[in-house]
């Protein structure tokens, strides 16, 4: 039931006509320049690019943690770090690394180009979008302010019970490490439904699953595994909450509680959170490459079916990482061979790329150098995978240093390059200027060279038997030089960071005077090149009508009389102007104010539970807020609306209506129904 | 071929060299080098899949720089397309098929070393060792001649064990040996990579672990699963002996300590260890003989703290290292025939937390309600009761 109010519309066709809209109790924010547009947009676009500057902000303090974790270990009995500095940097650089780093930076392509590749004009729901945004940012503030108020978490990233007892870690830490991975669990989650929702049914016509981009593809099963595995975490984080704040016993051994539940539950979650991770890079080369090889993806089907596949088995690998807990050997055996097969989706995924690259016209640019190299390093990452899915070897290898070489080839060598690929593929989509492509191989060969310095050596120092998470090493233990080279490495990665910043200060100067890269820079093949550079803020002027898999490529090219396909379009000619001003959804307040009272729940729950009721009382507040918004500015002069139904908004508002007689335009595309 | 090729090739050739070289440096926890049949096993199923991944390595790689090398866009490239191929069925479900049956025929072997290394022990080793995982070292408790560990049926302890060393696991060689692994806190990992791989002692479960080595000899092992402030330090020594060796080792272990003679400086260690040390160490001495005794004392004690709390120090000048594994006690030659490493009992003694970070203090954690005591705290001696405590120590062989 809606609260409704009749008011007179302002502008519209000169008709005293009147609307029904929801009861506004505040107005919505408008404007779309200027700095506090940013904290109240909903666009798609912008929400993406903020989520790639914070996990940006995120890679320099979870590199910088790294840079003195290499630090200390670049020299036997070294102490440029106390045992309890080393615990929790080490332990903050997983966790910033995996949900600061990664998730939000694969979350940004998810954002930003998940519509665009769809023919959306915007996500299913642009403010849950907004406050899924704030809600990982305020979460991973919450999480590193741990720093300036007793210390982070000091129990590794697994943070196994009892070691995350109070008895055992005593500072908030591990309250900070619970209740801020609840907190940005929420925004995963959130997003989850968010885009799934958006790819089911914002869908342009004719762009039928099966004629999905990879990307969006890989984004979509991605994100039913954040479905289901954030759950799996929030459950466990809960429960360890509990323990340490209000002294349950779920995870005391004393009270007869048994360490495995956590094992359990935190790997259920563990392991589909390396493929959350690592499949949205998947997703960007399976567009870089057929662009630069000018051939289309090898095997589509496989590659989507492959991707599900490796979203299925994900779910039944997880004891893969307690080979040595004590699970015993039918299950040990179980999870070993459900653990090998799971590298053939992944191997065929590898595959299919090289056969794309086979035969076509290689243009090596950065982006493809970076997803070449994902495809190199990722597989010996894969191959090291199948050395532990072989559990008596696992337990010789499981915690020493062969398993952190194995998943930073993974996690770097995979999703790290993928993502620095799809930095490079879309820049231009994005900001409307090319990276530099000489500055960006510099970034690249350093990239690659310190990464494989830093985490090769690794390989070694783990069959050595150096165990992870040792603050220290004695001389006589044989791991001095390895260590060294790896600590040269880890400053080389540094380096080339810089100059990737370096790169994106450089070409924004140059770029003011260089022309516009246009629509379709690298003759591309989604529909993300078939509008201007940047994207203009409604994205599509018209939506498009989808006849084919890489449908914008089958409007460039075709067959000529002889049968040869040859170009029959030029992407200028054909691509929209960006000039149309259809209907967007409004900015909203109270996604960032909803999302902000959450961390002073947190603060109240570890300190003193009165912070929890301002923290509370801003929740509700812009939940009601939220509610009861209006669903539009009608005041807003340039109030267009191209007809298109619910299909670009689907926030299913009463306004809609008002929109549509307030425009007064002409249907354009009567045919095209909403997808919804 | 051009000098820069030379050049990579040369490059490439001097990393393989630097790289092997770095595998066989000295290494004494080397996962590689298998000094007993489990790790053997291991070591050999390890380098069958090694073989597998370099070739598929090899492959890979090689094909991938085939590619980047034949199918560049040329410089007199005339823009026309390249053949518009969208797959090939058949290709696609042989690449599909073709690594699951490599992956089918690696789990045959791994499978079956797998349920191997679960097997019961061959022989007739009747001792019971159990392995104790507490913060930040390892005790092991011998139960002489008694395979149930001290627990009658029932499984309740009924008796103490007969030695309790701590750090220093002494085997005898060539005997497949069953450890009982377990945690008194929270989880650590028992490794001896020469021995066999590692496995979890997980505080309210009991682990059974196999090991056995072929000759006598001392493995380094290191507690694997991360668990605070000092896991980092948290080692242990195997010894493996000859059989008789072991047999001598056991009677000389059984024994209570010697008490040193009246009026030197190691009877005034003795003192001195009765009372600042004895609340959470223990010694066995002619007054308490066996570990029975002592359990009953401290059951009458409420002072003292429970055994296990600190190392067994009965035979401590017995061991070839100490500090939780960290730090040798003899230099130069065996226990009793080298040079006892004065400078580093006493240096530990001065101030044990400045040597080993430990949640000694509960001062360190304001506003915390439970006694965090954890680890030995600084007892703050004078030089002269190092001096002799010192030497008390050095006595107890």
């Amino acid at each position: 039931m809606a609260i409704t109010e009749d008011r007179p519309l302002a502008i519209g066709t000169g008709s005293a006509a009147t609307v029904t809209a929801p009861l506004g109790s505040f107005t919505r924010p408008s404007g779309n320049t200027g700095w506090k547009s940013w904290l109240t947009s909903v666009d798609h676009k912008r929400i993406g690019i903020m989520y790639g500057v914070g996990a940006m902000f995120f890679f320099l303090v979870g590199g910088i943690e790294a840079l003195l974790i290499r630090l200390q270990l670049s020299v036997p009995d070294n102490n440029v770090l106390s045992e309890n500095a080393y615990n929790q940097i080490f332990t903050m650089h997983g966790i910033t690394m995996v949900f600061l780093v990664v998730m939000p930076m694969a979350a940004a392509f998810a954002n930003y180009l998940l519509p665009l590749q769809i023919g959306a004009r915007d996500v299913a729901f642009p403010r849950l979008n907004a406050f899924s945004f704030w809600c990982w940012l305020f979460g991973a503030i919450f999480v590193n302010s741990a720093w300036f108020l007793g210390g982070g978490a000091d129990c590794g990233w697994f943070c196994y019970a009892p070691n995350s007892n109070p008895v055992f870690s005593p500072s908030n830490g591990v309250d900070f490490y619970a209740i801020g991975l609840q907190i940005t669990g929420i925004a995963s989650l959130v997003s989850a439904v968010n885009l799934i929702v958006t790819v089911l049914n914002l869908r342009a016509p004719g762009m039928t699953l099966m004629r999905m981009p990879v990307f969006t593809w890989m984004t979509l099963v991605t994100q039913v595994l954040l479905l289901f595995a954030i759950p799996v975490i929030t459950v466990a984080l809960f429960l360890l909450m509990f323990d340490r704040l209000f002294d349950s016993n779920f995870f005391n051994v004393d009270a007869g509680a048994d360490p495995l539940l956590w094992e359990h539950l935190f790997w259920i979650f563990g392991h589909p959170e390396v493929y959350i991770m690592i499949l949205p890079s998947f997703g960007i080369i399976s567009e870089t490459i057929p662009v630069f090889s000018r051939k289309p993806i090898f095997g589509y089907p496989f590659m989507v079916f492959s991707g599900i596949a490796i979203g299925f088995m994900g779910w039944g690998v997880w004891a893969h990482h307690m080979f040595a807990s004590g699970i015993g050997p039918i299950s040990v055996a179980a999870f070993s061979i459900s653990t090998m097969f799971i590298a053939v989706p992944t191997g065929v995924k590898i595959l299919n790329w090289l056969a794309t690259m086979w035969g076509g016209k290689l243009r090596f640019t950065v982006s493809m150098m970076f997803s070449i190299g994902l495809v190199s390093m990722f597989t010996i990452g894969g191959l090291s995978g199948v050395t532990h899915a072989v559990a008596p070897s696992d337990t010789q290898q499981t915690d020493t240093y062969y398993i952190v070489a194995h998943f930073h080839y993974v996690l770097f060598g995979g999703a790290l390059l993928g993502l620095f690929a799809g930095f490079y593929f879309w820049w231009p989509k994005m900001f409307g200027y090319f990276l530099s492509e000489k500055v960006g191989k510099i970034h690249f060969w350093l990239t690659l060279i310190g990464f494989n310095l830093t985490f090769g050596p690794m390989h070694i120092l783990g069959l050595q038997g150096m165990s992870r998470r040792i603050p220290t090493y004695s001389d006589w233990q044989g791991f001095n030089f390895w260590n060294m080279v790896s600590t040269i490495g880890a400053f080389l990665i540094a380096i080339s960071l810089l100059v990737f910043f370096f790169n994106i200060a450089a070409s924004r100067k140059a770029s003011k005077t260089m022309p516009n890269p246009g629509p379709d820079p690298w003759d591309a093949r989604s529909l993300e090149w078939s509008i201007p550079s940047p994207t203009p803020e409604h994205n599509f002027d018209t939506v498009p009508e989808v006849k084919d898999f890489d449908d914008w490529w089958h409007r460039k090219y075709g067959e000529n009389a002889d049968g040869e396909i040859v170009r029959i379009a030029n992407a200028e000619d054909i691509a929209q102007d960006g000039l149309g001003h259809p209907h967007l959804p409004a900015p909203s307040y109270w996604p960032i104010v909803l999302a902000a009272g959450l961390p002073f729940i947190g603060y109240g729950l570890i300190f003193s539970l009165w912070w929890c009721v301002p923290g509370a009382m801003m929740v509700i507040a812009a939940m009601f807020g939220w509610a009861l918004e209006p669903p539009d500015d009608f005041e807003l002069p340039d109030h267009g609306h191209d007809g298109d139904g619910d299909g670009d908004h689907a926030e299913l508002e009463a306004g809609e209506t008002a929109g549509e007689l307030a425009s007064g335009d002409a249907v354009e595309n009567p045919e095209e129904a909403p997808v919804g | 071929m051009s000098r820069g090729r030379w050049l990579t090739i040369g490059a490439l050739v001097a990393l393989m060299v630097a790289v092997l070289t770095g595998c066989a440096s000295d290494a004494p926890l080397d996962t590689m080098e298998p000094k007993g049949t489990f790790s053997e096993r291991i070591d050999g199923l390890f380098n069958t899949v090694m073989i597998v991944a370099a070739v598929v390595f090899v492959l890979v790689q090689g094909g991938i720089l085939f590619l980047m090398a034949r199918f560049r866009r040329r410089n007199d490239d005339d823009d026309s397309l390249p053949s518009q191929v969208h797959g090939n069925f058949a290709l696609e479900i042989g690449w599909t098929i073709l690594p699951a049956v490599i992956l089918a025929v690696i789990t045959v072997p791994t499978v079956a070393v797998l349920f191997e290394l679960n097997e019961e022990p061959e022989g007739d080793f009747a001792d019971c060792i159990v392995v104790n995982g507490q913060q930040w070292w390892w005790s092991f408790d011998y139960y002489v001649d008694d395979p149930d560990c001290g627990e009658n049926e029932d499984g309740q302890q009924v008796r103490q064990p007969d030695i309790v060393t701590a750090n220093e696991l002494v085997v005898p060689s060539g005997t497949e040996i069953e450890l009982v692994i377990r945690s008194r806190d929270v989880i650590h990992s028992f490794w001896i990579p020469a021995l066999n791989g590692k496995r979890d002692a997980v505080p309210g479960r009991t682990a059974n672990w196999l090991i056995q080595a072929d000759e006598p000899g001392t493995y380094q092992g290191q507690c694997t699963e991360f668990c605070g402030l000092s896991h980092g330090l948290m080692r242990m020594q195997a010894k493996a002996v000859t059989a008789a060796d072991y047999d001598a080792w056991k009677t000389a272990q059984m024994a209570p300590a010697e008490t040193p003679a009246e009026g030197t400086s190691a009877a005034a260690g003795a003192e001195l260890f009765a009372a600042q040390c004895a609340r959470c160490h223990t010694v066995r001495d002619a007054e308490l003989p066996t570990y029975d005794d002592v359990a009953a004392d401290r059951a009458d004690n409420p002072v003292l703290l429970v055994p296990g709390v600190a190392p067994d120090l009965t035979h401590f000048a017995s061991r070839e290292w100490f500090r939780g594994g960290v730090e040798e006690l003899w230099l130069n030659g065996a226990p009793g025939e080298g040079q006892f490493n004065r400078v580093a009992v006493e240096e530990w003694l001065r101030n044990p937390t400045e040597v080993k970070a430990m949640a000694a203090d509960p001062a360190e954690y304001p506003g915390s309600e439970v006694d965090l005591g954890r680890g030995m705290p600084d007892l703050n001696l004078s030089e002269a009761q190092i001096d002799e405590l010192t030497d008390y120590l050095m006595g107890l062989e």
